[in-house]
């Protein structure tokens, strides 16, 4: 059959909305402790230049983690290579702890990529349109989803037509819309202006209170620190810490410091 | 905002996909570009054929003998959608490419990839793109089909079908190699290079080496306008259609194999060989089917209806060994006028060219040069000629049967026609273009906004 949405056959279905430990997780589960997603030593390399070397980390579930680097630290690769749009040179993806081969990803991860104006010749209301009929979405699931992002009076424009911070919207919008219980956002915030910024940040913070997880490539600081839970700090290709701005702030031995000041002591 | 049971599908539908490209297609220039250029180079076309078309019915409406030479397939569908096909080869991949390119360089496919759709669904909808697209481009020789019936013209509704369905499978190929060009390209631009040198280097293998001996004729064989010939003839035949739908269907799995940005490369590349070598098993079986069809009005591919029917109870096999170098012309009037009809009517006919590398230059002073064996049922006699009023009684004689009398009212009587075509050409440079000029328009309004 096409189109088909199979759950992952682990030793349970994915759930559509992956459920917070510390809300509802079952007892069986909290006894293994298992991540939603573990990132287990992925590496990929472009003829002699390393990408990403030996990455590993864990996204639990109902948390926004943040990936943190500069440009070029691998973010977007990195990104892509759990989604299962990158072919990487070693390394795996469990889902509660089963192997998720790329060809299943998509099954359990949605990805919303940087610079993208998808079918830039439609209204953005018809892109909408396309996604929510796609997954079944009702009027009223669309008409959330838009007056979250804030899209409504750029409907009957073209995609092309749309400012940058439009254009992210409607990309975030279409995220909305998914299914999955996972979402990575390449630079969510990108093309937003510091009010945008908190609107954006509370739409995402009210997903993850719905139990959704939400994994965002950042490359402002000050932006990640606002919104995300946890944090992997990524330079050049390599983890160089992870963990609650608490727990790095420990490891780094710097107890009032902002995320910008641990990044510099990390890398 | 969010529903966790609405998730519980076991599938995606369909619907949503088709008609984004649907909208996709119809949203882009280059469709419509294409269309307005089509206008003139299909209406002048057309403006001539029937104008040379009258000057041949001129004289066929005083000489009912030259008038059954006369046929508008000849005439007037086979020029004018002469002029598609060029369109087609030259201006269609850019439309085929955008299907698929459009989205490759947006990064819309990026999201594309990773709806609940396996990869030859998205390519089979692209495909289905493709024919919408190749539906809106003969709109414009279709409309002269129907200016011919308006002027008074005949049309044979085999023959025109038949003719239709070749270009539509040349169509689909074009398609299909573009949709394949853009999979593997990183952009449009190389999508183009590639497709074009598939379409116009089929053109320059036309034109270099069609008609040569051996392996030249073979590479010649491959050409993309080879599809539409037997069509242009007037025939059906079974084992083209189901070899282009084979090749089709391999361009389109392939597109389907690189379209998935995860896959290394290497899976790519087994994936495509195991592809090609599937469709390489399916050409060669589809190459011993032998069904062909005469579709033509004049039944100018087949005997007479009395000789076909007596042929085709002779239960022995035909063995004919010619004389004659592949490049000699009587032997394309021989392939022409008697085997090729022979192979398409008796149940078992084999042919096979008397010596190897047999070349017009060494073998013309040869004394069995120009001899054709014709042997059945352990007998057999020579003719040196190409026509079938020779061949077939000798053929008669051979299985030791009588000549059929020939079949009363079977003459074709050949549709002269004189008619002005002045007014298709205000309708194929004024008329057509601003009814697709609306059309585009229309296709291109914004949804008006609803009031809350």
């Amino acid at each position: 059959m096409d189109g088909v949405l199979r759950m992952v056959s682990l030793d349970r279905p994915i759930p559509r909305i992956s459920t917070p430990p510390m809300v509802a997780a079952s007892p069986s589960e909290q006894a293994r402790d298992l991540p939603l997603l573990r990132v287990d030593s992925i590496s990929k390399r472009y003829a002699d230049q390393t990408i990403l070397s030996d990455v590993v980390f864990d996204i639990q579930a109902g948390e926004i983690l943040g990936i943190i680097g500069p440009n070029g630290a691998g973010k977007t690769t990195l990104l892509e290579a759990v989604a299962g749009m990158q072919p990487v040179d070693n390394g795996h993806v469990r889902w509660h702890g089963k192997p998720l081969p790329p060809s299943r990803r998509r099954e359990a991860v949605f990805y919303l990529p940087d610079g993208v104006r998808p079918y830039g010749e439609q209204p953005v209301t018809r892109v909408l349109t396309f996604f929510a009929d796609v997954y079944r979405r009702s009027t009223s699931e669309v008409e959330d989803a838009i007056e979250s992002v804030g899209l409504s009076s750029v409907l009957h424009k073209r995609v092309h037509a749309l400012s940058k911070g439009y254009s992210r919207r409607l990309i975030l919008a279409l995220g909305l819309l998914t299914p999955h219980p996972l979402l990575l956002m390449d630079e969510p915030f990108d093309g937003f202006d510091l009010r945008q910024i908190r609107a954006i940040v509370d739409v995402l913070g009210r997903e993850a209170i719905k139990g959704r997880t939400l994994v965002l490539a950042i490359h402002q600081l000050s932006d990640a620190e606002r919104v995300c839970d946890r944090f992997v700090l990524l330079a050049d290709g390599r983890v160089r810490g992870a963990g609650t701005l608490s727990d790095l702030r420990a490891k780094t031995g710097i107890a009032d410091g902002s995320l910008e000041d641990i990044f510099l002591a990390l890398t | 905002m969010r529903s966790p049971e609405t998730f519980h599908v076991q599938s995606a539908p369909l619907r949503p996909l088709f008609v984004k490209e649907l909208w996709e297609t119809l949203s882009g220039r280059a469709l419509w570009i294409m269309l307005l250029l089509m206008c003139p180079l299909v209406g002048y076309s057309f403006f001539q054929a029937v104008s040379l078309y009258g000057e041949a019915s001129a004289a066929g409406l005083q000489s009912p003998v030259l008038a059954s030479t006369l046929s508008p397939l000849d005439g007037i569908l086979v020029p004018t959608l002469g002029a598609f096909y060029v369109a087609v080869t030259l201006l269609f991949p850019f439309v085929a490419i955008r299907v698929l390119g459009q989205e490759k360089e947006s990064g819309a496919l990026r999201l594309l990839v990773q709806l609940p759709y396996r990869s030859p669904t998205l390519i089979t909808a692209k495909l289905a793109a493709v024919l919408t697209a190749w539906l809106l481009a003969s709109i414009p020789a279709l409309t002269a089909l129907v200016m011919w019936e308006l002027l008074g013209g005949h049309l044979s509704a085999p023959e025109t079908l038949n003719l239709v369905c070749g270009h539509l499978l040349y169509g689909l190929l074009v398609g299909a190699i573009a949709l394949f060009a853009a999979s593997v390209s990183e952009s449009a631009a190389t999508a183009a290079i590639v497709t074009l040198a598939f379409t116009i280097g089929s053109w320059v293998l036309d034109f270099t080496v069609a008609g040569q001996p051996g392996l030249l004729a073979w590479i010649a064989s491959l050409s993309l306008t080879q599809v539409l010939h037997a069509f242009e003839q007037g025939l059906l035949p079974a084992g083209l259609v189901a070899g282009v739908c084979a090749v089709v269907f391999g361009f389109a799995a392939l597109a389907a194999v690189w379209l998935p940005p995860g896959v290394r490369l290497r899976n790519k590349v087994i994936r495509s060989i195991v592809c090609v070598f599937a469709v390489a098993l399916a050409l060669g079986l589809v190459t011993q089917i032998r069904l062909t069809f005469d579709v033509t009005e004049d039944r100018r591919n087949s005997f007479p209806i009395a000789d076909q029917h007596l042929l085709a109870t002779l239960p022995q096999p035909l063995v004919v060994t010619v004389h004659l170098a592949p490049e000699d012309p009587r032997y394309t009037d021989l392939q022409r006028n008697v085997l090729a009809k022979l192979e398409r009517t008796m149940p078992m006919v084999s042919v096979r060219l008397a010596g190897e590398r047999q070349s017009l230059a060494t073998n013309a002073g040869s004394d069995r040069y120009g001899e054709v064996e014709y042997a059945y049922g352990g007998r057999s006699d020579v003719s040196r000629s190409t026509s079938p009023r020779e061949i077939l009684p000798m053929l008669y004689g051979l299985a030791g049967v009588s000549t059929p009398a020939p079949a009363p009212g079977s003459d074709y009587p050949g549709y002269p026609l004189v008619a002005g075509s002045q007014s298709a050409l205000f309708w194929f440079f004024f008329g057509l273009p601003l009814c697709i000029a609306l059309a585009w328009w229309w296709s291109r309004r914004l949804p008006k906004p609803t009031a809350t």
